[in-house]
């Protein structure tokens, strides 16, 4: 296909030019994000390099300082008298309880549910597969106005519990059908040998089978984590005064104006994780986009 | 679950040292599914009915008492211009993101599937898109798109295909292909990971043979490799489309549906009519009848493609 030299030149020059454009808007945002004021809202056009670089906007949303500067743009003149409405810490904690909680929860419940699906032979197994796909093509929408009451009810409106409980829901079906697909993946042969010397089901699993699927599960997990990190209508809907980084976000968008600096430091910001998780698990990144369906 | 039953493929008793009934052990299902059926049942399908009986209340927003009248919301519904309005957009959002990211996916895919050095971060690069969370997304568009310091308003300004005095989100025939243009960069990703999958798994052999026939590339393409792909291209198809039906957080961050209903989808009517005039029970039709929409069109999909998890 690509014999001639000139084809393998144009080939790379088409390839690097693409992924920069996918990569040019985060580019952007980082670069926005260590641009004073000036230079973001520059009247003549767009400042692309010339501006001396601060850290300011970082030291205000990751670092809780007062936002003095901005004030003599008379722009974040709201009333918020002495508190820094702008302090992404709470919102990053928050953050990280849901995720790492909804993450284990969902984690653990698909870990268990793709072991009985993927070993045990059960009358109606099939139909529970279809059933929890299913679940996994669920418009949150259809389910958020009743969940807001019955959290309500529950107690668990505006909680990290509650939270943490509405994203394990949307994680569990993709976490047991991607897990599933590791666990078939695994020999049959191995749990009946072990079943023949005297183990247990349980022991089986245990011992033999969430050691083997540990790439799998390490997969899921950071899959699980990243929905939740990333997810905004369920946090939207469920909180008010705890704040996931999305949602507090969009909070600085006023319509006074919006604090382009503060947004792209805490958006950069929020963007990190999931970048170095992303390139962990770039060997499973098919698999677990398909739930399973593609295997890489 | 009462009828479940197992096959004791070997028939193993083992020991017995706690006398646990059947179904209470690890040879049993139930244990291991019990969790997560819970979980789905309690907070999937319990609220999913709960949003249907809603449906069938009429709330009365000055006293704000609900009284139950089947008909009352969904007569509403079929008559609200709005509701047909948003189905209007939501299906060309999703049919016109779709097909970008499938043409563009498959493209990209065939020009970064290659072993050649530095390919492999190439392929890693594009992947980083997928991790944005969409909310920041919508605002990373909102930056490069605005009026007066936009990068992207700025270009197209100088290019003379945009004026100054039409911001794009500010613009009805603009809006909605610009919210577009941000999904199609978030998720376009997601294609080209699915055809590189697709496109690495792909025989040799026949490949071989066409060229020694004297097929073209591109012969190949549309003989060989679309139709050996063709599975694969529907599972993402199927993927990608349902999730854009539900589309939500770049509507909302970026546009608030606006201007006007321009960029209104059924999900985000759904959440206007539960945040601004607090009808909950005419904002669970919404939801019900986008559930249905959802259910009926993705089933149909999955009949005539045969997808197969």
């Amino acid at each position: 296909m690509e014999s001639s030299r000139f084809s393998v030149f144009a080939r790379y020059v088409l390839a690097i030019a693409i992924v920069l454009m996918f990569v040019f808007p985060i580019a952007w945002f980082a670069l926005t994000s260590i641009k004073p004021i000036s230079a973001i809202f520059d009247k003549d056009g767009v400042v692309v390099f010339d501006f001396v670089p601060t850290y300011e906007n970082y030291q205000v949303t990751l670092f809780g300082q007062q936002s003095i500067d901005v004030s003599e743009n008379s722009r974040s003149d709201f009333g918020t008298s002495g508190g820094n409405s702008y302090d992404g810490r709470s919102s990053i904690v928050s953050s990280l309880i849901v995720a790492i909680g909804s993450t284990f929860l969902a984690t653990t419940i698909g870990l268990l549910a793709a072991y009985g699906l993927s070993r045990l032979q059960f009358r109606g197994s099939q139909g529970m597969l279809h059933w929890i796909l299913s679940q996994r093509f669920l418009p949150p929408i259809a389910i958020i106005i009743p969940m807001v009451f019955i959290f309500r009810d529950l107690g668990l409106r505006d909680t990290h519990l509650g939270l943490i409980i509405a994203h394990t829901l949307i994680n569990v079906p993709i976490a047991v059908l991607l897990l599933k697909s590791f666990i078939d993946d695994i020999p049959r042969d191995i749990d009946e040998a072990a079943m023949i010397d005297g183990a247990t089901r349980l022991q089986v699993f245990w011992k033999v089978i969430m050691p083997m699927a540990k790439g799998g599960m390490a997969a899921t997990a950071v899959l699980c984590f990243i929905f939740s990190w990333t997810e905004f209508l369920l946090s939207l809907f469920l909180t008010n005064s705890i704040r996931t980084i999305p949602v507090k976000i969009t909070t600085f968008v006023t319509s006074t104006g919006s604090e382009w600096g503060y947004i792209s430091a805490l958006g950069t910001s929020a963007i990190i994780p999931g970048f170095i998780f992303i390139l962990l698990v770039q060997n499973h990144l098919v698999r677990g986009l398909t739930m399973g369906a593609i295997k890489d | 679950m009462a009828e479940a039953q197992i096959n004791h493929q070997d028939g193993r008793g083992g020991r017995k040292l706690l006398a646990l009934p059947q179904w209470l052990t690890s040879e049993h299902p139930l244990p291991w599914l019990f969790p997560a059926t819970a979980m789905l049942i309690i907070f999937g399908i319990y609220p999913v009915l709960y949003s249907l009986w809603l449906s069938f209340f009429k709330r009365n927003p000055a006293t704000r008492v609900e009284k139950f009248d089947p008909s009352w919301n969904w007569s509403k519904l079929i008559a609200d211009d709005r509701v047909w309005d948003a189905v209007v957009v939501t299906l060309t959002y999703t049919s016109v993101a779709l097909i970008i990211q499938l043409v563009l996916g498959m493209l990209i895919a065939l020009l970064l599937d290659s072993d050649r050095r530095g390919f492999g971060v190439l392929r890693a690069l594009m992947t980083l898109p997928l991790v944005v969370p969409p909310a920041v997304t919508g605002m990373m568009f909102l930056l490069m798109y605005d009026g007066s310091f936009g990068v992207i308003s700025h270009v197209l300004y100088d290019l003379g295909i945009l004026s100054p005095n039409a911001p794009l989100l500010a613009n009805g025939s603009t809006a909605l292909l610009s919210v577009i243009i941000v999904d199609v960069w978030q998720w376009t990703p997601f294609m080209v990971l699915i055809m590189l999958a697709g496109l690495r798994a792909l025989p040799k052999d026949p490949f071989e043979a066409a060229a020694i026939d004297g097929a073209t590339d591109v012969q190949a393409f549309f003989r060989l490799t679309l139709p050996m792909m063709s599975k694969i291209i529907a599972l993402a198809v199927l993927i990608r489309g349902i999730d854009l039906f539900r589309i939500y957080d770049y509507v909302k961050v970026m546009t608030d549906s606006g201007p006007g209903t321009a960029t209104e989808t059924l999900t985000a009517y759904t959440g206007t009519v539960y945040f601004k005039s607090a009808d909950f029970p005419y904002a669970s039709t919404v939801a019900i009848f986008t559930l249905l929409t959802v259910l009926v069109v993705a089933n149909v999909f999955i009949k005539i493609f045969r997808v197969r998890f």
